[in-house]
C-alpha cells in the first residue's frame, strides 16, 4: 500500500511506484523510466525503501528519504511526498542578536517533532499575512533553540519585522537541502565557501564538524564586499579549538592595508571569492564543497569545482534567491 | 552478433565510467556549454546517463518523444548535435574502446537527431 498526498493507493504484483501513482492519475514527471535520469525523484517519509530504488544518488538525498519511483518496487508500506512538501511547525522568537552592521541571528524555540540537520534551511512565514522567507539553521539539532541568520535588507518585509519580533509567533516549513555534514569521513577535506548570510549554512556544517571531531583539513571562505560583513569571526576562531586544521579566508572587495593579511587565524585577502578558493585548494577531486548564497556565485563554482575533478556527489549548493541575499 | 552493445561495451559500469568525462567535456565546450547553464547539474547528470545508455544500446526508454520535448525550445543546430557527438567519441576514445564500437554507439546516437534538432 502507498500512501502519497494523503490518499492510499494499492500497488499491483511487481508494479513500480511510478507506474501505480500515473495509473491512479497522480501527475509524476518521467523520462527515462529506468533510473537513470532522477526525473521522477519522490521522497518517502515512512517505510522502507528497497535500497534499489535509491542506487546511484548522493547520499544527502538517500539521507533524506529521496527515491526514484520508475524503479522502487516496494516490498513494504510506504508513505510519500514530492521531493519539496514538508510539514509545518510553530515557533515562537525568543531573541535577536545584531551579528554585523546589516545581518541579525534569530533565535525560536525548536518546535516539537522537528527534526534537521544543521545547514539545512526553512520556509519561515509570518502568520499575520503569510508572508514566507527560506532561512537556513545554523544552530546544532541537540541545541533547545533554533538559530537563524537573516539580512537586514532596506524596505525588507520580512527582515524588517523580525527585527523587532520577539515573543512573536512564527510558522516553519521544512526541512529543507542538502547543505549538511556528512558523518563517517573525518578525514575528507572539506570546502565551505559562501557570501553574505551564506554563512549561516556554512556554521552549521562547521559547528557538525566540530560535534563529530572531523580531522581532515576543512577551508572556510567567506566573500564580503567590506571587513564588516565577515561576521561571527571569533566564534570560528572558537571553532578551531574542537578542529585543529581549520583554516578561515576572507574574500574582500576593498580593503584598507590594516585589514588585510593575516588577523588571529583569519586571512583576509582582496580577491573575488573564487579566485581565492581555487587558489588555496587547486586540487578538488578528494573534496567536499559546500557552497552557500548568491545564486550566480553558487552555480559558477559549482561548475568550476566539478570541472576541476570535484564529484558532483559531494557538492552540496544551496543558492539564495535575492530576497535571502545579503 | 550475440551480444549487444552495451553488454560488450561493459554495461552500467561502462556508463558509470564515462559519465563525468562526457559530462565534463560537454561543460568545457564552448559551442554548447551556454544551454547548461541554468541547469540543476545534479539532475543534469542524470539526464546524460540517461543518454550515454541510449546510445550504448542499453535498457531504456529515452524514446522520440521525450527527446523532442525535452529540446523543441532550444533551436538546436546541426553544428550543436555534431559537438554533442564529438564529445561522445572523445569519451569513448579516452576510455579505450575500439574505434568499431564507438562507429556503432554514434550510429545509436546519430537515430534521434530529427528529434534534436530544429533547424
Amino acid at each position: 500500500m502507498l500512501q502519497f498526498e494523503g490518499k492510499d493507493y494499492s500497488l499491483e504484483a511487481g508494479e513500480s511506484v511510478l507506474d501505480c501513482l500515473l495509473r491512479h492519475g497522480q501527475q509524476v514527471s518521467s523520462l527515462c523510466r529506468s533510473g537513470a535520469c532522477q526525473s521522477c525523484m519522490l521522497k518517502a517519509s515512512a517505510g522502507a525503501l528497497p535500497a534499489a530504488a535509491q542506487l546511484g544518488l548522493k547520499d544527502a538525498w538517500r539521507q533524506q528519504g529521496f527515491f526514484l519511483a520508475c524503479i522502487c518496487r516496494p516490498s513494504e508500506d510506504l508513505v510519500l511526498e514530492r521531493c519539496n512538501a514538508a510539514a509545518s511547525y510553530p515557533a515562537v522568537v525568543r531573541r535577536v542578536t545584531p551579528l554585523s552592521p546589516n545581518v541579525i541571528g534569530v533565535q525560536l524555540t525548536r518546535p516539537t517533532g522537528f527534526e534537521f540537520r544543521a545547514g539545512q534551511f526553512v520556509q519561515l512565514s509570518r502568520p499575520s499575512d503569510g508572508l514566507m522567507r527560506p532561512y537556513s539553521v545554523a544552530s546544532l539539532p541537540s541545541e533547545d533553540e533554533l538559530e537563524l541568520h537573516v539580512a537586514l535588507l532596506p524596505d525588507g518585509q520580512m527582515s524588517g519585522w523580525l527585527h523587532g519580533a520577539v515573543g512573536q509567533s512564527v510558522s516553519l516549513r521544512g526541512p529543507f537541502g542538502e547543505c549538511f555534514y556528512q558523518e563517517g569521513e573525518s578525514e575528507r577535506p572539506l570546502v565551505l565557501a559562501g557570501t553574505g548570510t551564506g554563512l549561516a549554512p556554512l556554521l552549521g556544517v562547521l559547528r557538525s564538524a566540530a560535534h563529530h571531531g572531523h580531522r581532515g583539513e576543512i577551508s572556510l571562505f567567506h566573500g564580503s564586499p567590506l571587513l564588516s560583513g565577515i561576521y561571527l569571526r571569533s566564534e570560528l576562531e572558537a571553532l578551531s579549538e574542537a578542529l585543529p586544521n581549520l583554516r578561515l579566508f576572507g574574500s574582500l572587495l576593498s580593503g584598507a592595508e590594516d585589514e588585510l593579511g593575516a588577523q588571529g587565524r583569519w586571512q583576509f585577502e582582496l580577491s573575488p571569492l573564487d579566485q581565492l578558493i581555487f587558489a588555496r585548494c587547486p586540487k578538488l577531486g578528494e573534496h567536499r564543497l559546500f557552497v552557500c548564497g548568491q545564486p550566480s556565485l553558487v552555480q559558477l563554482l559549482r561548475k568550476r569545482a566539478y570541472l576541476a575533478g570535484a564529484s558532483l556527489s559531494r557538492i552540496h549548493c544551496d543558492a539564495f534567491a535575492a530576497p535571502h541575499s545579503a | 552478433m550475440s551480444t549487444s552493445l552495451y553488454d560488450r561495451l561493459g554495461g552500467e559500469a561502462a556508463v558509470d565510467a564515462a559519465v563525468d568525462i562526457f559530462y565534463r567535456k560537454v561543460l568545457a565546450d564552448e559551442r554548447i556549454s551556454s544551454f547548461f547553464d541554468d541547469v540543476d547539474m545534479d539532475r543534469q547528470r542524470g539526464k546524460q546517463k540517461a543518454f550515454l545508455t541510449f546510445a550504448f544500446g542499453g535498457p531504456n526508454a529515452y524514446a522520440g518523444k521525450d527527446m523532442r520535448a525535452a529540446h523543441a525550445r532550444m533551436n538546436l543546430t546541426e553544428q550543436h548535435f555534431n559537438a554533442v557527438m564529438e564529445n561522445l567519441g572523445a569519451t569513448l576514445a579516452e576510455l579505450g574502446v575500439p574505434a568499431e564500437l564507438i562507429g556503432e554507439a554514434a550510429a545509436i546516437a546519430s537515430s534521434v537527431k530529427g528529434d534534436i534538432v530544429s533547424r
